[in-house]
């Protein structure tokens, strides 16, 4: 373990805490950014260590969005109350199995860690008008045994993967029980927030941890989200019909779902 | 972490090759099918976690079941009295974006494959790789040797079809760069005490960018290697992919136009001191054609 890769804000101890994890990058309908700030709101969790970035990423510039420039940044926090760790943070380009093995160095330090959750959005072809299930995949299997109890669904994928599967991967190595959770997202909310897909994780998070957390500010900007997107259908009828036939279940062209994609994000942002 | 060897087997001073990607997979293409060949047996690899990323994850109904890396595997075989060690690696690893068999994690990779050879008593060492000249295509490409110290130049020039680097008409020096792991290797042998050879199958310069092997090299590269362990080896298996690969090459070729390919041509007799415009000309037509789709394959990784 190399101290030098992080810094200690706080010592505190927790009892074998669970760990839960998102990303900023790549954050399809800002699953984990909006999840993550909403449990560190709302936990009473304080910040207690950072990642120092060296060695992770390229650094051969600076990336700024909204005009601001933006740092690499992996921020621990602890919530006392409900023996959880929180970490939201940005992927590395390079050294992934470092950074991993880094974060997992970092977060035993405040109490051997007992269970990792990562929260990331996957894209699914659904229409915003269905439920955002959560796939999920686990790292053993009595964990999905126990865990598919609460609504989760198996995902069975092949291909490239993911931080996250790679992440369960060396904890399950290190002794870490670990799961990443994939709420579906509707492609054409991928690039804006889906409040909706969000209150399906922390609901999970909820009952998982038993959270006294209120989902009530989160219903009613899913109503208004909806209320928004369904006076948009009303006004445009290609864009309804789209969605109709996402509701359907049939399939858009990649043109169809470009312009689905184009003119919803247009609107959302004319009417946010 | 580190090496893993799943037994022991029973080898003593082997001579030891060793392959990784490069170049028109000249040297890999070789090493691998020199084991083939030997029916050399796998008894390790080089744990991959710390040098790669993950290339593909497998997920049933909810369990992740497995990640796969490059491979980096150990092969051994016996051979009238002389014990032979393999190491074929996938993938070369990169450091902090820079490019393959650079840096820290090279060098550390480049110490594991030789502790293994040490460990069995290892004393000799050949790498392979791509030595890129001013040749012509339809010529049978010549192998080129760099060697880890003056006692071994005179057994390399013993080897059929085989120059030293200071043999080429721009290099009487016989200085140059053999980049990545394959060349890395020879330096960490030799600062451990063990011979090492690179044995470079030359390929014209305007294919050192494609994207397909160029197995004629790799055959010159073979028969150098049966040399070294006195064997006679039956290359038949390979016409078929060479016969591919000169059919793309002769169908570049057969674009270029007149004065190109007079000027090309002459390289069939004798070697240009710097490669002309017609080098280029054909290089961008490679890589245009051979331009990787985009990353939006239309999956996103999980």
């Amino acid at each position: 373990m190399e101290r030098n890769r992080f810094e200690i804000l706080q010592t505190l101890k927790l009892e074998n805490p669970c760990l839960l994890i998102g990303w900023q990058s790549q954050d399809f309908g800002k699953i984990a950014s909006t999840s993550i700030d909403f449990l560190n709101d709302h936990l009473e969790a304080k910040i207690v260590a950072e990642l120092r970035p060296s060695g992770f990423y390229s650094f051969g510039g600076v990336k700024f969005k909204g005009n601001i420039v933006q740092i690499p940044e992996t921020k621990l926090w602890a919530s006392e109350k409900y023996n959880l760790l929180i970490l939201k943070g940005e992927e590395p380009e390079f050294e992934h199995y470092k950074f991993i093995n880094t974060i997992i160095d970092l977060a035993n330090q405040f109490g051997t860690i007992q269970e990792i959750y990562t929260l990331s959005g996957t894209i699914s072809y659904i229409p915003h008008t269905f439920e955002r299930r959560i796939l999920a995949v686990f790292n053993q299997s009595f964990l999905k045994d126990t865990l598919l109890s609460f609504g989760l669904q198996g995902m069975t994928w092949e291909g490239p993967p993911a931080i996250n599967s790679y992440l369960i991967w060396v904890a399950k190595r290190r002794g870490i029980s670990g799961i990443s959770l994939w709420p579906e997202i509707p492609f054409y909310l991928a690039g804006r927030n889906d409040p909706e897909a969000t209150r399906s994780v922390l609901l999970f998070l909820k009952r998982r941890f038993r959270l006294d957390i209120p989902l009530s500010k989160l219903d009613i900007e899913i109503m208004q989200r909806n209320e928004k997107l369904l006076r948009f259908r009303n006004e445009n009828s290609e864009v309804d019909q789209y969605i109709q036939r996402l509701e359907k279940g049939l399939v858009l062209d990649e043109k169809e779902q470009f312009k689905l994609i184009r003119e919803i994000e247009m609107f959302l942002d004319l009417n946010q | 972490m580190g090496v893993r060897l799943y037994f022991e087997p029973d080898i003593k001073d082997p001579l030891m090759f060793v392959g990784w990607p490069g170049i028109g997979n000249i040297g890999i293409l070789a090493v691998k099918t020199l084991k083939d060949i030997l029916g050399a047996e796998e008894f390790g690899e080089i744990e991959a976690w710390e040098f790669f990323y993950p290339q593909k994850v497998t997920i049933r109904e909810g369990l992740l079941e497995n990640l796969e890396f490059p491979t980096n595997k150990f092969f051994y075989a016996k051979l009238k009295g002389k014990d032979i060690l393999f190491f074929i690696g996938e993938e070369q690893p990169s450091e902090g974006g820079r490019g393959y068999g650079k840096g820290e994690k090279a060098y550390r990779m480049a110490n594991l494959v030789m502790d293994v050879g040490i460990r069995f008593g290892c004393q000799r060492v050949y790498t392979s790789g791509a030595c890129v000249s001013l040749c012509h295509h339809q010529v049978k490409p010549r192998v080129c040797a760099v060697v880890s110290s003056k006692e071994l130049i005179s057994e390399a020039k013993g080897f059929p079809n085989t120059f030293l680097m200071s043999e080429l008409e721009d290099r009487s020096e016989g200085e140059g760069v053999i980049t990545g792991l394959n060349g890395l290797l020879l330096a960490v042998a030799k600062m451990r005490g063990v011979e090492g050879m690179c044995l470079m199958g030359e390929i014209p310069d305007w294919l050192s960018g494609a994207a397909f092997p160029y197995p004629k090299a790799s055959r010159s590269v073979i028969e150098v290697f049966a040399e070294i362990l006195g064997i006679e080896v039956d290359l038949h298996f390979m016409d078929e992919m060479e016969r591919q690969v000169d059919e793309m090459v002769e169908g570049f070729y057969s674009k270029f136009p007149p004065d190109m390919k007079k000027e090309y041509d002459k390289r069939k007799s004798i070697a240009m001191e710097r490669p002309g415009t017609i080098t280029i000309q054909a290089q961008i037509y490679i890589d245009e054609k051979f331009k990787k789709g985009g990353e939006s394959s239309g999956e996103e990784p999980i």
